[in-house]
């Protein structure tokens, strides 16, 4: 319980402070932001207390522990303070919130945004009070989507996240804020309402009797649902709870393989609309078109949330909700997946290439870096019959690493390209030049950003690109040969753009009395984040550490799955006549390669 | 025991790194215009060195030399872990033989000497700078604050890099360090950040090179996909789970000629290692064998082998990638000696050398390929180039050439000899071209002239430096040290040629190479030193260098004529410590189908006295012809250079324009990207967000429409249906006269018409119901 409390006490937390803010004063500028700077630092505190050194009380299961100490273990798989208390009864929607190795980076990477964000608000001198309230509103809706464990509490929280952010994209922003504003906020409600599609679906498909009793224990219901559960009845126990559900999704004869619509199962639909619905958030090609208007109107600190935060939340949805739930459909659109991926790599890379406007390159190299964390998570390369699991954990990892380092580096170029705006009120690329002579310190850290961005060795991009087109060329070589050519396009814009902007003798723009030396308050700003990139990249294992088991686990679920359920197909094509067979796992049979039923038939 | 010499090298290698760190917090306040800086940065640099040295000491005295290669000694292990997924580790750790050592000590000791003459040569960055290259839009010169400590730093954060991707022991820490040491090379280069020609080569050298990083890549993610592990070997006995690389290709290869023996009976080729033993019942080992070769075909393996030179193309600017070593001299000439002569530039001949296990016979004959290929080209660069710099670079790269020559056609030693004795002379050479640029202000050779009288000592080292590089000496008798490596490797390709006649052509492209070589580089001492001085105002500000300049080259060039000597009453020099940790390829056997039939010769065959004495004899005539020509051209100037230039002006404009590789790069590659580039961001803009934007434009339509028929037919029906009530009032009302006698006439109307209504109905009920 305790665990549950903390967490909570994580969530909403700004959303307090934002309540606390409105009875100030608008005029107490100074003191607002302040306070804003303090709550998100007292969420980063209390985040890292999440991760504080030293072994809790040893010998007792996770749920106990949870009672006495707030903190992670690290090397655990499963979830950790989860804890499900009924919320909406009548639809057995539970207030579900638990914390694993995959949500535990992005929730400090959130919360250590924030505070940097929140810092780099000085520059936002427009209705400060109103501002605040939103940021602090948006961190909740964040840091939310990442611990809720009940389909419906994260669709909430999901949507939380979208209004504030239209509004601060709206009024904060610059001279197209309006266009932005409603595209950002269309594009991300037409993935919502696919989201929504998905939830539904599968909600009514879900029954939480079909659930072997050890497995319903495992999903950590609420006691409600679990009496509910072993009360006898014949009507179906729907759930919302991504636990359970990826449970049933994982069952051999899960009941999401029920034809749906076009020959296609449930899993299948549910997967792609899931899909398309985080690839709008990640984004992908071709629905990435928001990004760039979407950055280039923002003021630098919802960039820095916008690029180092919600983009994750893409990738988030995609290893938590899509693949454990509807392995079938993740199986059957691999390709589809690491194809969008790929593309988005190159086309963000060639992309950015041919801007003008400093953000908007940066916009496009977040698209070109995500790509990645796509292609990483999509190549499923477990092939049938070797069972070898390990190629692909190290793409999934790989995915992982890099939605942290690219929340690194796109936040800190974001900020970087934030800093020069706020002082000659300009991003033409052109119209820069001998930045280094003039602001030598800020130069510094902006090459070890951008050189972070552009993978190099030491610095957190790099571990995470590299994992990912070796994992890749296992799952397909022409893929992967196609995505690790990318390394010379982005060597391409990011060396340009140094080279134009920092670099040479003379700045060529307007306001060059305007180019000082950084305050402490952006010095620390930035410098933090050029630290963090270093010690990501050169300390890979302090990420993976936490990260690695729970990802692990999420594969091996997988692999689990695909043993089984070629293994039933062999099995019942042993057992039973071949018509029977395929009127029985239709879909399943179809798509698994002929090497299983050589696999199977040999032993 | 063995403990502590990883620990030596962990030390040597740290230590730059520490260095580069200090530098970076404390910078410029180290001393008056940073000069501590400088100070902290050779320290280190040089400790390392001492202990690279007290380690190779170490080595020898536990592995003596002597012994024949093959079965090399090495100390290998793990010092961190970066990742690890299972059985696939990526960690940081060390590959320690003879090798290794050399290396260390090579790279640090002459790092060491380029940070003495860098306190001469860099002297200038200690105070404020007046770039005559920059010119601002006042039209004034720049003036800027001195970088002598960046300079340090960065050539700091650049040993660590280099010894990081020496010591490295799995091919993933040396892709780090490869990617490392091409930053520093991108920083250096770009030293001067002012001068957009500065700037736009540091570009083009980084990107370049990532060309050839791409390829090694797929290299990488082949091995790691095929063999899983990108360890050469693994420490200690544990190598029976998971053994390195190096013995799983060997594995893969014994296996494959045990089937090709069994082949050779029956028809056919197997295409796959795995596959066919599949059905083998030689127990668990097998099948653990089976699944990691379960894609490591031949053909596969030459693919791999080729994908990782590609890394080896792009860091030794071999043809085709080697477009940017040229540019690369923009950087300060110091830089050009440690980075783009004797070390970095180096770095793919060693990954060749050390990757030498995993290369089939093909994978071989490509890299002699195009070793010849680079040798040919950039010399005949070089007799045109008028830049005393570019001069030296194009010869880089065709020694560069030489070294993968050597290694291609199987002689290890030879190869990494010459990059031994190269790096001494080659930084010889450019620290002496360092010091005539220094004295002259300028690059260009043809405003030099005459400088031996004010620069003898700088004029008589880069003699020396000629001489070696010509391969200068007595043929069979005594030499400087190009002209033992330099015949190691000619020897070597003379045998290739004899065992491959279809490949013959390569040993005299070499040989030729050879005289050119001697023709140009004595066309730069003749054009910089001999004869009149061309320009006054150049030559009167000649001086010589100062100390610290000087005694570097005079280090260099007593190593310069004795690095390929023994050690007098034993055997003991660098070919013995190389062949020490000499591999034989994979495929030396030959037995492996290749596409051509391939025989890679035994190096130790090519010492075979009568072939030495061939190919020396040759090799010493080549040289000779290629000086006589230099002197007659620009020593004695018996004939006028200018009138062959005429003469010969298709050929030499082609040679001056590099043979249009850079142009025709530009045309293809670079403005087609930008195109690619263009119509991306042409397709988002006018594409999809058209998309997008009509979408939403047409959801408003549609709502307008939506608007419209709400007015018209919803609102119109609701409207319509007022309005007739209305109407009706209205007609209506004429009826309201307002006149009692009309309302009473109908008052009086209405109830008869009732009461007969009434009657009519009631009387009807009243029938049904009686009836």
């Amino acid at each position: 319980m305790a665990g549950l409390i903390f967490l909570s006490a994580i969530v909403f937390l700004p959303a307090l402070g934002a309540l606390i803010l409105l009875f100030f004063p608008a005029s107490a500028e100074t003191a607002i932001r302040r306070i804003t700077l303090g709550i998100t630092l007292v969420v980063f505190l209390m985040t890292l207390r999440l991760v504080f050194p030293g072994d809790g009380p040893a010998g007792e299961t996770l749920l106990e522990r949870s009672i006495h100490d707030v903190r992670f273990v690290a090397g655990e798989p499963g979830y950790q303070h989860a804890l499900a208390v009924p919320w909406i009864r009548s639809f057995n929607i539970e207030y579900f919130l638990g914390i694993d190795g995959i949500s535990l980076p992005l929730v400090l990477l959130t919360s250590f945004l924030s505070l940097l964000a929140a810092a780099a608000s000085w520059s936002v001198t427009k209705h400060v009070k109103a501002y605040s309230v939103l940021f602090l509103l948006l961190e909740t809706g964040m840091l939310g989507v990442f611990l809720a464990l009940d389909f419906f509490l994260f669709y909430v929280f999901w949507e939380v996240m979208l209004l504030p952010m239209y509004f601060l994209i709206g009024i904060w922003g610059g001279p197209r804020k309006e266009y932005a504003a409603i595209k950002f906020f269309l594009f991300t409600l037409v993935g919502s309402v696919l989201m929504l599609i998905a939830l539904l679906m599968l909600y009514f498909a879900s029954d939480v009797r079909k659930l072997p009793e050890e497995a319903r224990r495992q999903s950590l219901l609420s006691s409600e649902v679990m009496v509910k559960s072993l009360a006898p009845g014949d009507k179906p126990l729907h759930t919302f709870n991504l636990v359970a559900l990826a449970k049933l999704g994982q069952m051999p004869d899960s009941p999401f393989n029920e034809p749906a619509w076009l020959g296609k199962s449930i899993a299948w639909w549910a997967f792609l609309l899931l899909l398309v619905g985080f690839l709008i958030k990640v984004p992908s090609v071709p629905v990435h078109t928001w990004l760039p208007d979407a950055h280039v109107e923002a003021p630098t600190p919802i960039s820095m949330i916008l690029a180092g935060i919600l983009l994750k939340m893409g990738g988030y949805g995609i290893i938590r909700i899509c693949y454990p739930i509807c392995p079938q459909g993740a199986y059957e659109l691999a390709w589809f997946v690491c194809g969008l991926g790929v593309v988005s790599m190159v086309y963000g890379a060639l992309a950015a290439m041919a801007q003008q406007d400093f953000k908007r390159l940066v916009a496009y190299s977040s698209v070109s870096h995500m790509g990645y964390v796509v292609l990483g998570l999509g190549a499923w390369s477990l092939v049938p019959g070797v069972w070898d699991t390990q190629y692909w954990k190290m793409g999934m990892n790989g995915a992982m690493f890099q939605m942290i380092a690219h929340g690194i580096s796109s936040a800190g170029m974001f900020f970087m390209v934030g800093v020069l705006y706020d002082r000659v009120h300009h991003r033409d690329l052109d119209k820069f030049g001998g930045i280094f002579g003039k602001m030598p310190a800020y130069t510094a850290l902006a090459i070890v950003i951008f050189f972070a961005a552009l993978g190099l060795p030491g610095l957190c991009g790099f571990i995470g690109e590299v994992l990912v087109i070796f994992a890749a060329f296992s799952y397909s070589r022409v893929l992967a040969i196609i995505g690790a050519s990318v390394v010379i396009l982005t060597a391409g814009y990011i060396l340009w753009t140094v080279r134009r902007v920092y670099l040479g003798a003379e700045y060529r723009g307007p306001h060059a009395e305007a180019l000082t030396p950084l305050t402490l308050r952006e010095f620390t700003v930035g410098a933090t984040l050029a630290v963090a990139a270093v010690v990501f990249g050169v300390f890979p294992q302090t990420v993976f550490h936490y990260m690695a088991p729970s990802v692990n686990r999420t594969v091996d679920e997988m692999a689990q799955w695909m043993k089984a359920v070629s293994v039933n197909v062999v099995e019942s094509a042993a057992e039973e006549t071949p018509e029977k067979v395929r009127h029985e796992s239709t879909v399943v049979l179809d798509n698994l390669s002929s090497e299983v039923l050589e696999a199977g038939s040999q032993r | 025991m063995e403990a502590i010499l990883p620990q030596l090298l962990l030390a040597a290698w740290l230590l730059p790194l520490l260095s580069f760190v200090v530098i970076l917090l404390a910078g410029a306040r180290m001393g008056e215009g940073g000069r501590g800086a400088g100070y902290l940065a050779t320290l280190a640099v040089g400790v390392s060195c001492v202990l690279s040295i007290i380690a190779l000491v170490w080595w020898l005295g536990h592995h003596p030399l002597g012994g024949h290669g093959g079965h090399s000694e090495v100390l290998t292990g793990d010092w961190y872990t970066l990742a690890q997924f299972e059985s696939l580790r990526f960690s940081v750790g060390y590959y320690v033989d003879s090798l290794t050592l050399g290396m260390f000590v090579m790279v640090t000791f002459i790092a060491f000497w380029i940070h003495v003459y860098s306190f001469g040569y860099m002297h200038e960055e200690l105070h404020d700078v007046h770039d005559p290259f920059v010119t601002g839009a006042d039209g004034r010169n720049l003036v800027r604050p001195g970088r002598f400590h960046r300079f340090y730093q960065y050539l700091s954060l650049f040993c660590f890099s280099m010894l990081g991707l020496v010591v490295a022991n799995n091919l993933f820490m040396v892709f780090a360090f490869w990617e490392l040491v091409g930053i520093c090379s991108y920083f250096l280069i770009g030293f001067y950040v002012e001068r957009p020609s500065a700037t736009l080569a540091s570009n083009k050298a980084f990107i370049v090179n990532r060309v050839g990083d791409f390829g090694m890549i797929i290299g990488l993610a082949t091995f790691l996909f095929a063999c899983g592990t990108l360890h050469y070997a693994m420490p200690g006995n544990a190598s029976e789970h998971h053994p390195g690389l190096f013995s799983i290709v060997k594995d893969a290869t014994n296996q494959l000629q045990d089937k090709n023996n069994a082949a050779s009976s029956h028809e056919g080729t197997p295409t796959n290692v795995g596959h066919e033993k599949a059905g083998g019942s030689s127990g668990l080992e097998t099948a653990n064998k089976i699944e990691r070769n379960r894609a490591l075909t031949p053909v596969l393996l030459t693919l791999a082998g080729l994908a990782l030179f590609c890394g080896c193309i792009g860091k030794s600017a071999q043809f085709p990638l080697h477009v940017w070593l040229p540019d690369a001299m923009e950087g300060p000439t110091p830089v050009s000696a440690l980075i783009h002569a004797a070390t970095m530039v180096a770095a793919g001949v060693y990954l060749v050398a050390r990757i030498y296990p995993l290369l089939t016979a093909d994978a071989l004959l490509v890299v002699a390929l195009v070793g010849t290929i680079t040798l040919f080209l950039a010399a005949t660069m070089a007799v045109v180039a008028t830049d005393i710099k570019r001069v030296l670079a194009y010869s880089t790269i065709s020694q560069l050439g030489y070294m993968m020559l050597g290694l291609g056609v199987g002689g290890w030693v030879a190869g990494l000899f010459h990059l031994f004795t190269h790096a001494f002379f080659k930084a010889l050479l450019f620290l002496g071209s360092g010091s005539v640029i220094h004295a002259c202000g300028t690059n260009e050779m043809p405003a030099m002239g005459g400088l031996w009288r004010k620069m003898p000592w700088t004029a008589a080292t880069m003699l020396v430096g000629c001489l070696a590089i010509s391969g200068a000496g007595i043929p069979l008798v005594i030499g400087l040290s190009g002209y033992y490596s330099k015949d190691a490797i000619l020897a070597q390709t003379f045998l290739f040629h004899r065992m491959n006649p279809l490949f013959g052509w390569m040993f005299y492209v070499a040989l030729g190479v050879a005289g050119v070589t001697a023709f140009y580089m004595f066309r730069l001492w003749f054009l910089v030193f001999w004869g009149k001085p061309r320009d006054e105002h150049v030559a009167h500000h000649a001086h010589e260098s100062p100390r610290t300049m000087v005694a570097a080259l005079v280090v260099l060039a007593v190593l310069s004529v004795v690095s390929g000597w023994t050690v007098p009453g034993t055997s003991w020099g660098i070919t013995s410590l190389l062949e020490q940790s000499r591999v034989t390829p994979a495929t030396e056997t030959g037995t492996l189908q290749s596409a051509v039939a391939l025989r890679i010769p035994d190096e130790h065959a090519s010492h075979e006295h009568t072939i030495h004495a061939w190919v020396s004899g040759l090799a010493f005539l080549a040289a000779l012809i290629g000086f006589g020509i230099a002197a007659v051209f620009y020593g004695i100037r018996w004939l006028d250079p200018e009138d062959v230039r005429q003469r010969f002006r298709g050929v030499w404009e082609l040679l001056a324009q590099r043979w249009y590789i850079d142009q025709i790069y530009d045309a293809v590659f670079v403005r087609n990207a930008l195109r690619l580039a263009a119509v991306a961001a042409w397709i988002d803009r006018n594409i999809i967000d058209w998309l997008a934007d009509h979408a939403a434009l047409s959801v408003r339509r549609l709502s307008q429409w939506d608007d419209w028929i709400d007015r018209i037919f919803v609102d119109g029906a609701v409207n319509a249906l007022a309005a007739g009530i209305y109407d009706m009032g209205i007609r209506l009302r004429r009826w309201q006269a307002g006149k009692i006698r009309v309302y009473i006439m109908w008052i009086v109307i209405g109830i008869v018409a009732l009461f007969i209504i009434g009657t009519i109905y009631l009387g009807i009920g009243a029938n049904i119901s009686r009836g």
